[in-house]
């Protein structure tokens, strides 16, 4: 109900934003070939959190579509190493062997356009943009193989972390368009990147750099932060609170 | 209704948690045990990361434990000075056995060693188990009583201590060693140890069976108090709202299970409960055996 309540708000606040935009679109235009928005700067998780849909939605100066512009929306969330282990057998079991170590890999990265990427752009110019999975600047230190890449972008598909063309950018009126970024429960906390880029002829014409924060708030927030820099006294409350929860369980459903 | 899990940073369904907690809850009411080792790999097995799941399925067991303990403390049925040694032995043992934890995880091993670690000593105990009560039913008729007082090798060592309540004057060192044991299995395993430390104080230390049970759950309640204490400071994957979930299952289904429990006999609930812990060990030995479905995984850079 919340869920089907928040996504109904959603998109109430998108058309009026479109709206918004398209009034305005006539004035501005003249100015700039590109305007592109977010439908929020904030993404909050609380202890209800099951994901959300960040908008991304702008309009051009010129038509887009087939021969006219293309427009390409990159998301990146905030980055870390990670470790990616291949399973061997040893004797009998299966256990974890060599390993593969990347630095600075996005938690979050989705890529959508009106056309895929690859169609859109000289391969020099995506490779060096990092526009696409297979773009993506990923340096492993450990073992060489090709295949901790290829597992790496696997598990974090399956994740719905790393999201490549899963919906293309729509297009309304020939020069708005808009695009809805799905967030997994699982998308981590940080500051993300949102680009916006409007490919003329094989070029880049423009770019919109806009940003937003996914955060977590109220309680567990708060208990991931005491968590984390108060861990000694957090110990102790996970004591205390497991201990009086199991007494006062024990006194109210007593059966005898 | 779906929960998201601040420390574990994933969003799961409530209800599952707390019918979960529920169900381990019956069972160990059912069997008088704590009930963790069950319930670490039932998270494990619902996608819970395995030091989430052990740190956070210490912490439920404490809490788990503490009626029982006041219980059994209200009717005299603790040796505080055992307790004291056996949580003394506990408390050095958990400490190596987090150490233990954060040094496999940092090497990656560490999902690999709660399963190895589940499957022998489950695998150990729910044998022996089993074994034991089917001889006991075979010869109910003409049962021979043990005696519960044997002298062996354990009486000629130094450092002996009286303890008045058990009714032994013993080597404080076999009580010291057995609570390291089970401290290091309750930091690694996220167990409170209860199903191995019985028998120990049976049939080992000699202790008469009437303060065993609040005997046992006073170095529970402690060790599973210090290794959520410690999982808190050095690996920090203790979920206080994972913990409370599968509590407020727990508590519930305890008290039905311990109402059944009455109804069955001694040797028929000890071969039940032998049967499923050896079930828990092998469907955990058939996961380290059979072909994984993904041949990569990715953790973080330690």
């Amino acid at each position: 109900m919340r869920g089907g309540l928040g996504r109904a708000v959603t998109h109430l606040r998108l058309v009026v934003l479109l709206l918004a935009l398209f009034l305005a679109a006539p004035a501005r235009a003249q100015d700039q070939p590109l305007v592109a928005a977010l439908s929020t700067q904030e993404v909050r998780i609380s202890t209800g959190f099951v994901g959300e849909a960040i908008m991304v939605f702008g309009s051009t100066d010129q038509p887009i579509g087939p021969g006219g512009d293309e427009i390409l929306v990159v998301a990146r969330g905030p980055t870390r190493p990670l470790v990616v282990r291949r399973k061997v057998k040893a004797l009998l079991f299966w256990i974890n062997g060599p390993s593969a170590r990347f630095d600075d890999v996005p938690g979050f990265y989705a890529i959508a356009g009106t056309r895929p990427a690859w169609q859109l752009l000289p391969e020099a110019l995506r490779q060096e943009n990092g526009l696409g999975l297979d773009a993506l600047p990923l340096t492993s230190t450990g073992s060489r193989s090709p295949a901790f890449r290829a597992a790496l972008l696997d598990l974090k598909k399956s994740s719905g972390l790393w999201l490549e063309g899963v919906a293309p950018v729509e297009i309304r009126g020939g020069r708005l368009f808009h695009i809805a970024v799905p967030l997994p429960a699982t998308v981590p906390t940080g500051d993300y990147k949102v680009e916006v880029l409007l490919v003329r002829s094989r070029r880049i014409a423009a770019r919109e750099e806009m940003s937003f924060r996914v955060e977590r708030v109220g309680t567990a927030d708060r208990i991931a932060d005491v968590a984390e820099n108060h861990a000694f006294f957090y110990g102790l409350a996970c004591i205390m609170l497991a201990a009086l929860a199991g007494w006062l369980g024990s006194v109210l459903f007593r059966r005898d | 209704m779906q929960v998201y899990l601040p420390i574990a940073g994933i969003s799961v369904d409530a209800m599952l948690l707390v019918g979960i907690g529920f169900l381990v809850g019956w069972l160990s009411g059912l069997f008088g045990v704590g009930g963790g080792f069950l319930l670490t790999p039932a998270l494990i097995l619902i996608g819970i990361p395995a030091p989430v799941a052990v740190a956070s399925g210490a912490n439920q067991t404490l809490g788990a434990s503490v009626s029982g303990l006041m219980a059994q403390w209200r009717r005299g049925n603790v040796d505080p000075k055992m307790g004291g040694v056996l949580t003394a032995g506990g408390f050095v043992g958990s400490l190596a056995g987090v150490q233990l934890f954060a040094l496999l995880q940092r090497v990656g091993q560490i999902d690999l060693a709660v399963s190895v670690f589940y499957v022998v000593v489950l695998g150990t105990v729910g044998g022996l188990m089993v074994m034991e009560s089917v001889r006991a039913i075979l010869r109910r008729r003409g049962a021979v009583r043990r005696r519960l007082h044997e002298h062996f090798w354990m009486h000629g060592l130094p450092l002996k201590m009286r303890f008045r309540k058990s009714r032994l004057y013993i080597s404080v060192i076999p009580p010291l060693l057995a609570g390291f044991f089970i401290g290091v299995l309750s930091a690694i395993m996220g167990v409170g140890g209860g199903f191995m430390l019985v028998p120990v104080m049976i049939y080992l230390l000699g202790m008469p069976t009437a303060v065993v049970i609040g005997t046992s759950l006073f170095q529970v309640v402690f060790v599973t108090a210090n290794v959520t204490l410690l999982q808190a400071v050095q690996v920090g994957s203790v979920d206080v709202v994972l913990t409370l979930l599968l509590l407020l299952g727990g508590v519930i289904g305890a008290q039905f299970g311990a109402k059944m429990g009455t109804k069955l006999r001694g040797e028929e609930t000890r071969a039940l409960l032998g049967a499923l812990v050896l079930a828990v060990a092998l469907s955990l030995l058939w996961g380290l055996v059979r072909r994984p479905d993904a041949f990569f995984v990715i953790g973080p850079a330690l």
